[in-house]
């Protein structure tokens, strides 16, 4: 890969279900603590699942000091303020007007909408009888109010940040459902290394924590319904494991071309080496069992890093705790590194934290320069019988003391978009 | 920053109010003939806005002919798979893939990628829950409870966002590498830009690029409204009278490969992406600079991108949009690369409408025409050039472009900026 340019991974932001910033998620991680518990944002007592990941407490908004902003901001866009803020301060930089053109932003973001108690007053207006009458639609304060309609929009979470830290180049908002994060956080390093950016603001945000969110997982029945056992709901590669558990938050990473990087002495996590980009084109929700998807975007990812399976220490894995999910991705894992399967640790940061949709990607990411960074791996918390599919080298019980070379991150969404980025400990760049 | 490999266009889909095939859109945007009309989805006699782009007798069965899909997908899908297959039949590619051995096939379904600019969603997916929300009253424990009785178990599948990104993989077997963004307007430009990118970087051969989008539904109206960003019956881009934009709906999609790849199957090839730029202007969602900051340093990295100089461009196909700010602002932004004399200028919403994910991928599909045409064709809707925009070159009529080279351009919400360099 002579001349091409390297991606530095400096600063990092997180808000999960458990932890309002870096420092308590990774705690959080390494200890196995889960952020699941019985739903509190709503009354969740009729639905057939009642639990999920959520974000705990405001404690994330303190930083955000601007009224105005956080007026414009849903949910999850509060969550995307404060991990990016948390990653901008961390990383020491930020864009000037000098530099401004030469910062990009990518974010995975959810699905578009309003919230839900914008919806229930349209209905209450506008659809009492079932339908939507457009007559009343027309003296609506819901369908009249800009506010409600810039919250909704695709492109209000991007739009928020550029704003705050006056990013001037490229910028995109990306939706893969569950592999948002991911390809937002692969496509700000292709930025950076075609010499569109020299820095970019990367991450994903979701919250679908909402009755509508949790009625589209409960209908397709994709979500955990162990209830009376919140805690334990979300066990990967478990062979009693029977869905996921849904979480919100946001995760966000400031990259940095490699030598500008270097030259201010900034502290490198990771480099940001490769990203691997494939379609399942199976079936909307799985990937084929053989693992046939996401091993073109793993083995992508290493190539596109000039790396090999050898070099891999550590892959966190997309386990959703599913029960195709899980056994596609065991498929994939042990097609991709043959023989050396069982010396690449697997862990699930699900089994913690639920899964975070949009977010996962950029969060795991996140979790992977930390998992370099410090030479620990987080544990998959959960795991008491291994299924005989998923035949991996989970890393249970306690952290795991390693040195990481290279880490992997998957993320394999619905609709068959599958993104593998793969991280390199800065010792190991030459 | 030369291109790393030449990538070459090698088919085209598009629909809209228009019409059903590039072929057809031309012909009614040469003729003059604008397809905004009464909205018909919904009664909108007494609205504040009534007219918009909207695709009439509108048969979905036989643009997708899978009927079952149909229970998976909605009206803005429907659009963007169909433009989709037109350009992938277009291109020849299953009739080459036919040809393949499994090996061979393997390889082409994992080196063709799939980029997609979709609009996000549509508030009219939350409806299907007002059945429930009447049923459960009030109470979230009954909406809870009854929630299986009312609402279609697919609901979530029918709704994401990235349908047409996964049902062209399925439907044709394409596996390569792929991205959905929903940017608002420039999100057609972006997986254009991206699919020209993945190509460029070696990661797939080929890609499809497709742009879709169906924002004529009640309460996105009424928002845009609300916003000013709406005009009356017509959309007067540049004009002394515009008043607002106006939506359309429907889709386009091109085929792009690397030169190579297109040579190697012996493709027609109908032109090539010559280069791209990209700017945001981060003053919030709706307000843009009046300067035309960031269109103006979109182009110039769009022209530095493909190594050419402003003076080798031969036609510019603005935004165009009919807003009073973003007309006004596009055109400082074009005198300031372009200096005194800048090309011919044009825009295509006002034939049609403004198709947000889908216009910057229609009109590159337009533009690619026109080069091949050697026609600048006029906005027929103009009737007097805005006196503060200058002598600044947009006509009724039609002209010819100054050369092979056309810049597209398409501008967001978030103060978002995309510039397009395409020859024939």
């Amino acid at each position: 890969m002579a001349g091409e340019r390297r991606v530095a991974v400096t600063g990092l932001g997180l808000v999960t279900p458990v932890g309002s910033d870096v420092a308590a998620t990774w705690q959080a991680l390494l200890a196995g603590r889960s952020g699941v518990s019985a739903i509190s944002l709503f009354d969740a007592s009729g639905f057939p699942v009642r639990i999920a990941a959520e974000v705990k407490g405001t404690a994330h908004l303190d930083a955000i000091d601007d009224r105005r902003v956080l007026k414009s901001a849903n949910r999850s866009h509060r969550f995307a303020l404060a991990a990016a803020d948390e990653a901008m301060r961390d990383a020491g930089i930020r864009p000037t007007p000098a530099t401004r053109s030469r910062w990009g932003c990518a974010v995975g973001t959810g699905m578009m909408g309003v919230e839900f108690a914008e919806l229930v007053a349209l209905h209450r207006h506008s659809g009492a009888e079932g339908t939507l009458d457009t007559e009343r639609l027309l003296t609506d304060d819901i369908a009249r109010d800009p506010m409600v309609f810039c919250r909704s929009q695709s492109a209000a979470g991007a739009s928020l940040l550029l704003k705050r830290y006056g990013i001037g180049g490229y910028a995109t908002s990306v939706h893969t459902a569950c592999a948002s994060g991911g390809q937002a956080v692969g496509t700000a390093m292709k930025l950076v290394r075609r010499g569109v950016c020299d820095w970019v603001l990367a991450g994903g945000f979701d919250s679908m924590i909402t009755p509508i969110g949790l009625a589209g997982f409960c209908l397709l029945n994709a979500v955990s319904p162990d209830n009376d056992a919140p805690e334990r709901a979300s066990r990967p590669f478990d062979a009693t494991r029977n869905g996921f558990v849904l979480g919100e938050g946001a995760g966000f990473v400031v990259l940095e071309e490699w030598a500008s990087a270097r030259r201010r002495g900034a502290r490198i996590y990771a480099e940001l080496a490769g990203d691997g980009n494939s379609l399942s084109s199976y079936r909307i929700t799985d990937s084929h069992p053989s693992g046939d998807g996401p091993i073109q975007a793993m083995r992508q990812a290493l190539a596109s890093a000039g790396a090999t399976t050898e070099e891999v220490d550590y892959l966190n894995a997309h386990g959703t705790s599913t029960p195709m999910n899980d056994r596609s991705e065991s498929a994939a894992a042990r097609a991709v590194f043959g023989a050396r399967v069982k010396q690449v640790a697997v862990s699930s940061t699900k089994s913690v934290m639920g899964h975070l949709i949009a977010a996962a990607g950029a969060v795991e990411a996140a979790v992977c320069a930390l998992a370099i960074h410090h030479g620990r791996l987080p544990v998959n918390a959960n795991l008491r019988e291994l299924d005989p599919d998923c035949d991996l080298d989970i890393v249970r019980e306690v952290p795991r003391q390693r040195r990481v070379r290279l880490a992997m991150s998957n993320s394999l969404g619905f609709g068959g978009s599958n993104s593998c980025l793969v991280l390199r400990n800065p010792e190991e760049v030459r | 920053m030369a291109a790393a490999a030449k990538i070459v266009v090698t088919g085209c889909g598009a629909l809209c109010a228009a019409g059903q095939s590039p072929a057809e859109i031309w012909d009614a945007v040469r003729a003059g003939r604008s397809a905004i009309g009464p909205i018909t989805q919904w009664d909108a006699a007494r609205w504040p806005a009534r007219v918009a782009g909207e695709i009439a007798g509108l048969e979905p069965f036989k643009l997708v002919t899978d009927r079952k899909l149909h229970k998976l997908i909605r009206r803005s899908d429907v659009f963007g798979l169909y433009a989709a297959d037109r350009a992938i039949e277009d291109a020849g590619l299953p009739a080459h893939r036919e040809r393949l051995d499994e090996a061979a096939a393997t390889a082409f379904n994992d080196g063709t990628g799939v980029y997609v600019g979709a609009g996000g969603g549509c508030y009219a997916s939350q409806y299907d829950f007002f059945p429930l929300l009447t049923s459960a009253g009030e109470s979230i424990e009954a909406f809870g409870r009854e929630l299986g009785d009312t609402v279609n178990p697919m609901w979530l599948l029918r709704t994401l966002p990235n349908n047409v990104l996964c049902h062209i993989g399925i439907r044709h077997t394409l596996k390569g590498p792929n991205a959905c963004v929903t940017n608002h307007s420039v999100s057609g430009t972006l997986a254009l830009i991206e699919a020209v990118e993945g190509l460029r970087a070696g990661e797939a051969d080929r890609a499809v690029a497709v742009g879709h989008d169906a924002p004529i539904e009640p309460q996105m109206v009424l928002y845009y409204h609300q916003l000013g960003l709406l005009g009356g019956e017509v959309l007067r881009p540049y004009d002394v009278a515009r008043s607002g934009s106006l939506f359309g709906e429907g889709a386009a999609a091109l085929v792009l490969e690397t030169e190579a790849a297109a040579a190697a199957r012996g493709a027609t090839v109908q032109g090539a992406i010559l280069g791209s730029g990209y700017a945001s202007e981060a003053q919030g969602l709706l307000p843009i600079r009046d300067d035309g900051d960031g269109l103006a340093r979109a182009i110039a990295a769009a022209l530095d991108d493909a190594g050419i100089r402003a003076a080798d461009v031969g036609m510019i196909v603005g935004h165009a949009n009919g807003t009073r700010q973003s007309d006004a602002s596009e055109a400082a932004g074009i005198r300031a690369v372009f200096g005194a004399a800048p090309p011919p200028v044009t825009g295509f919403k006002w034939a049609f409408g403004h198709l947000i994910a889908a216009s910057g991928t229609i009109e590159t599909v337009l533009a690619l025409r026109a080069l091949r045409e050697r026609v600048v064709p006029g906005v027929a809707t103009l009737e007097r050039l805005d006196p503060a925009l200058g002598d600044f070159p947009v006509s009724s009529e039609a002209r010819a472009p100054t050369s092979e080279v056309a810049l597209v351009l398409s501008r967001g919400f978030g103060g978002t900026n995309a510039a397009l360099l395409v020859r024939a």
